[in-house]
């Protein structure tokens, strides 16, 4: 068990209080709050029969206290309960306070994404850190947490490593040489002998064929000569052009292809870096690619089905994909010097301080303090000293650069300067560092006086897809729907591809209401959903062609549209086999209401014992009866169950269909798990804490329409704190409010939103 | 069941010199050193723990697994971390070496296994070796150093191999780069010594991480330096790209290079992870590790769940044999090495991060057996530890006294 944070409430007597206003909280809280939070009762862990200046210092107790009586969830409703105008007026006391303190927004550094990004749009190179730059944590909220930053031997280890590699690949000695080579049939290979049941991957005539796509497995790689079966490995780091024919067969639909890096016969070091969609009727495709040095290239059927676990040969019927032909050139160097190299070495002959002075404003914008400078500038002297070439001199320069605080933090002072702003916006909206526009714009002060027109210009950009992209992984979780299963035994039809389509339909619907200009409300419910081919089947929509998302009108009876209608929501929110209605209720009040819900502390989880008959239902009231689980499941438990006549991948069901193993059994060379499916009655039916009932996707969809000023309040919450790196907490209301007050009169448009909380005078502090 | 050949032919060719440059005494011929195995997901502890305190009579079929080495062998059980809570899901493992958890920050506190290498891992290559519990499975983190900052720790058998026995071809530009990397590190030492004035406090303790980071590394490539000229030890050991396949290949493979570092004398921590997230295969097995953990009390599925527990024992009892096989100088690999193997949860199945079970094996052990430790914090079996390897100290994160290994 945790114990009771003591040192912190201690730091409280140390604080100035909020003198005036202690009498009447201390009143109230002792009138209405410590019977249960006081010496005999610590319900929840909590107490509040403390100065009040000692709660104060608890940022986080005040906001959970803030948020009970202003729901009207303490005290709870058998207890006597206080006067509406004494819970108003002690509402305003707090929030007044919580006003004053503004919430601390530690130092952030550069996450992965903002360190690729913001090398490829500084030097026009498409650099793949992964393997080089550890990944960064998504605790709760988002990776840009500076909170959530942590700086460690391990850490700084890969920035310099990455820094090395970085330089040695910007600034080489010699040109790379342009090489060519061309595949075909003679060279292909693919994994033949793999237990399937469904042929295998072939050669057949001057075609190689693909049939299933078995996770790291059937795929196609290259060797180096007809005869020989050793990989084709990639040279040099740069830019390759792809060139394959390819054809599917069988198939009456587009299907796609994926390109992969690492040997395919060991899965350890397999990795997809591209996925090619393959209209239907493609002969084949081109796509540049950055490569390194050691790559082996390999490509699989990524939209054929994955093969059973049958021995038995059988003929394959399903679509294949045939490969003929492949040429690759590369690297490819447009010009030399590379723009890179012409970007960080504008002159022939540079001084060192000249040099250092350049090479730091270049990666930040920002001119290095004057005693900074020194040390960097002693590394290019000694450099200059030994008699190494300006390159090279270079080289290290930018190393050390690159791993120092100065590049890898994102420093912003209390009221945020002008480069700083233009940091924010562009690590906002691009996920990189700002261009010229940008921080002409910042420099001039237009950007503090109207941002709109610099919004407007990034929102247009291609780079802010990267902001939709990242936003949307990190607020709807959407690189977790593939988590778990599908049990393929069990949802025999749900194909790998629909469940990819599943994790991108989200992000699609992000990417439209913002392109349009459309309402917020669409993420609680909409006439429309977004799809591809597949989802539109998956469904039942009419047709669309092709694997790019477009919005399709829903009939009238379907109960589809909105982002708890997504079946990608519903499967991530599922285990293999059964549905969780806690994890949905309670990814609904986290994502949509930006709600805190986190396990009690002082609550032991019993051991759960799931032998008897009990229901999912049963087992899960019992928590609505405890007192220290009921202040959150009251809330969670009725808007996950609602969602129960949605079954594990998001399709409608009307009874829960319960899955028993049995052991497996031989059968010749087969081996077969038996199943045995019982039918149970699903009871979804439950009340709000309100009293409002729910009880199916439609009534919960209503139920959250009612609650539309809080969602879409949750929702601008969640865009302010991904654009601030910190949580949002109730001193940012006003910024929150005024935001809302703002595209309510715009039809609450998710573009409009975007321009408001730029413009808010918050958005310019720290 | 089909057994792979453990550390074919003779071994070792090459044993490690020590890095005396650095100050070290050498304890000639009887280093100490530790392996610390993790297993998260725990054992089936009413078939493991005995029933009565003392000498072992009947050991439980579980336990028995070990039996060749129970006179050297203490098993203790109902430990608690009290500064680990409930929920979180597996988050909370972090915490099973320093016994501490903060649901907030990724810092942490000493884990014991760090302690350790910090008073025997001077001279060694490494100071320490730590391993992933599968691959990428971040919040396996269970090693920190002495600012509670995450330690480096290794996620494939393969990576593990390479670092340890294969040859760099670019060691001629090695020490060239090294000795960049060093003055590199000072520069952003120092220009962030400099920044730090100008930040607020908040920000002076993030930029603090980066400082001592920083130290840390130069530490690292000082090591580097040195080695980077030395030979790398030698062994003949074939490693098998398998499939994830059983716990032989798997947990034998990562249990076989542990046993190797330690004989090169590579390091002198080691810290195992059994994985648990990828699962096993078993011929006559379905169903994922994990899942079977959390049995819900179903007797087929702990059934399975024994069948993968059983497995994994046997095969730490082999490397134990092994170590025991193996000499180093004087004496025994085993004799030199303390072995602790323990459980971040007491169930996976109530998901409960207390009543943690701890065994330890130790050539010295003077009475072996099982204690019940009930409710006593693991950090007082790790100071028991930490004062079997010369530690002058008589805290340990949450100790309240320190367990007597020995005796």
């Amino acid at each position: 068990m945790m114990r009771l944070p003591w040192t912190m409430l201690l730091v409280g007597f140390l604080l100035p209080g909020p003198l005036s206003a202690e009498p009447k909280l201390d009143q109230f809280f002792a009138q209405n709050c410590v019977k249960c939070h006081g010496p005999e009762k610590q319900n929840g862990e909590v107490r509040l029969d403390k100065p009040i200046g000692a709660l104060f210092a608890d940022e986080e107790l005040m906001e959970t206290i803030a948020s009970v009586l202003e729901a009207g969830e303490m005290p709870p409703e058998e207890a006597p309960q206080p006067k509406a105008e004494a819970v108003a007026e002690i509402m305003q006391l707090l929030q007044k306070q919580l006003l004053a303190q503004r919430p601390v927004n530690p130092l952030k550094r550069l996450t992965r994404a903002e360190y690729t990004n913001t090398m490829r749009d500084l030097f026009g190179v498409n650099f793949d850190f992964i393997g080089l730059l550890p990944p960064d944590h998504v605790e709760h909220g988002f990776d840009k947490f500076g909170e959530a930053q942590l700086m460690s031997p391990h850490q700084l280890m890969a920035y310099l490593k990455t820094a090395r590699f970085v330089a040695e690949r910007l600034l080489p000695d010699v040109k790379p040489e342009t090489r060519k080579w061309e595949f075909d049939a003679r060279h292909f290979h693919g994994s033949k002998n793999f237990a399937t049941g469904g042929g295998g991957d072939y050669r057949d005539g001057d075609d190689y064929v693909l049939t299933g796509f078995r996770p790291y497995r059937s795929n196609l790689h290259f060797s180096i000569d007809p005869e020989s079966h050793n990989q084709f490995v990639v040279p040099a780091f740069g830019v390759y052009r792809l060139e394959v024919k390819a054809h599917s067969e069988k198939s009456d639909e587009g299907e796609i292809i994926g390109i992969n890096l690492g040997d395919g016969r060991h899965p350890t070091s397999f990795r997809t870096i591209r996925r090619i969609p393959m209209p239907h009727g493609s002969k084949g495709f081109t796509t540049e690619l950055t490569l390194n040095a050691g790559d082996q290239l390999a490509f699989t059927f990524d939209s054929a089905r994955v093969p059973g676990r049958s021995l038995v040969k059988k003929p394959h019927k399903g679509p294949s994909m045939r490969f003929s032909h492949m040429k690759l050139t590369g690297p490819l160097t447009e010009q030399w010097p590379t723009a890179a190299m012409k970007a960080m070495l504008p002159k022939p002959n540079m001084k060192p301080t000249e040099l250092v002075d350049h090479i730091a404003l270049l990666l930040t914008q920002r001119l290095l303090a004057a005693e900074d400078r020194k040390a960097f500038v002693e590394i290019a002297r000694s450099q200059e000293k030994s008699g190494a070439s300006m390159t090279a001199i270079a080289r290290s320069v930018l190393i050390a650069l690159l791993t120092s605080p100065h590049f890898i933090y994102k420093a912003e002072s209390p009221e945020l300067t002008s480069v700083e702003r233009a940091h924010r916006l562009s690590y906002f909206l691009w996920n990189s560092a700002p261009d010229a526009g940008l921080l002409n714009a910042a420099k001039s002060g237009a950007l503090a006086k109207d941002p709109s027109a610099q919004v407007e210009r990034m929102l247009k950009d291609a780079r802010s897809g990267r902001f939709i992209n990242d936003f949307t992984r990190q607020w709807l979780q959407l690189d977790k729907v593939d988590d778990f299963g599908p049990d393929v035994r069990v949802f025999k039809n749900v194909r790998r591809m629909t469940v990819d389509s599943m994790g991108r339909e989200g992000r699609e619907l992000f990417r439209h209401m913002l392109e349009k200009g459309l309402s917020m409300e669409h993420f609680i419910d909409s006439d429309f959903v977004m799809a591809n081919d597949r989802l539109a089947r998956f469904y039942g929509l009419p047709a669309v062609e092709g694997d790019a998302f477009v919005p399709v009108k829903l009939p009238n009876k379907s109960e589809r549209g909105g982002l708890v209608a997504q079946a990608g929501f519903l499967k991530l929110t599922s285990t293999d086999f059964a549905t969780s209605p806690i994890h949905r209720g309670s990814w609904i009040l986290k994502n949509l209401y930006n709600e805190r819900i986190e396990p009690p502390a002082d609550v032991l989880i019993n051991e759960p014992d799931i032998r008897g008959a009990t229901t999912v239902r049963e087992a899960i009231l019992k928590h609505q009866q405890l007192e220290s689980c009921s202040r959150c499941h009251s809330k969670i438990d009725p808007l996950g169950f609602a969602l129960e006549y949605y079954d594990p991948v998001g399709r409608k069901r009307r009874e829960y269909r319960h899955v028993e193993e049995f052991p497996v059994e031989r059968e010749g060379t087969t081996f077969t798990k038996k199943l045995k499916f019982t039918k149970v009655p699903i009871d979804a039916a439950m009340k709000l804490p309100g009293g409002r009932e729910v009880r199916d996707l439609p009534t919960l969809k209503a139920a959250l329409m009612a609650d539309k000023e809080r969602i879409l309040k949750g929702i601008i919450g969640k865009l302010i704190s991904y654009a601030h790196g910190r949580e949002v907490t109730r001193a940012d209301r006003p910024h929150v409010d005024a935001v809302f007050e703002s595209i309510a009169q715009k039809d609450f448009s998710l573009r409009a939103a975007i321009h408001a909380i730029v413009a808010h005078p918050a958005f310019g502090q720290k | 069941m089909k057994r792979r050949t453990f550390l074919k032919g003779a071994g070792v060719a090459l044993l490690l010199p020590r890095m005396e440059s650095l100050g070290q005494v050498s304890e000639a011929d009887s280093p100490r050193r530790l392996l610390t195995i993790v297993n998260h997901l725990s054992f089936y502890q009413p078939e493991l723990i005995p029933q009565t305190n003392g000498a072992f009579k009947k050991a439980p079929p579980l336990l028995d697994e070990l039996s060749d080495h129970f006179d050297h062998l203490k098993i203790f059980s109902g430990m608690d971390n009290p500064a680990v809570q409930n929920g979180f899901g597996h988050t909370p493992c972090v915490g099973i070496l320093s016994g501490y958890f903060n649901k907030l920050h990724r810092k942490n506190r000493l884990s014991i296994d760090q302690a350790v290498a910090d008073l025997v891992g001077g001279g060694t290559r490494f100071k320490s070796l730590v391993f992933q519990a599968g691959e990428n499975l971040n919040f396996s983190q269970i090693a920190w150093d002495k600012h509670g900052l995450p330690v480096k720790q290794i996620d494939s058998p393969r990576k593990i191999f390479n670092l340890l026995f294969q040859v760099n071809e670019n060691e001629k530009t090695q020490q060239q780069v090294l000795a960049e990397d060093r003055s590199i590190l000072d520069a952003v030492l120092a220009q962030a010594k400099s920044m730090e004035k100008r930040l607020n406090a908040t920000d002076r303790a993030k930029m603090n991480e980066y400082l001592t980071s920083v130290r840390e590394v130069e530490q690292t490539v000082k090591r580097r330096a040195y080695w980077a000229d030395r030979s790398k030890p030698q062994v003949d050991y074939e490693l098998k790209d398998f499939d994830r396949k059983s716990v032989d290949d798997y947990v034998g493979t990562l249990l076989d290079l542990a046993v190797l570092a330690l004989e090169t004398d590579s390091t002198r921590a080691v810290t195992v992870q059994i994985p648990f997230w990828e699962g096993f295969k078993e011929p006559e097995l379905s169903g994922n590790y994990h899942d079977l953990s959390h049995h819900g009390q179903k007797p087929e599925k702990i059934k399975k769940l024994l069948m993968l527990e059983h497995a994994i024992l046997k095969r730490i009892n082999t490397s134990l044999s092994t170590m025991k096989k193996r000499t180093v100088g004087n004496s025994s690999l085993f004799d030199q090495t303390t072995t602790l193997l323990t459980a971040s949860m007491g169930s996976a199945n109530s998901h409960n991060f207390d009543d943690l079970p701890a065994l330890v094996l130790d050539g010295r052990m003077k009475t072996a057996g099982h204690w019940q430790k009930k409710d006593v914090p693991m950090s007082n079996l790790y100071l028991g530890l930490l004062q079997l390897f010369g530690a002058e100290r008589d805290r340990f994160g949450e100790s309240t006294g320190a367990v007597e290994v020995l005796s």
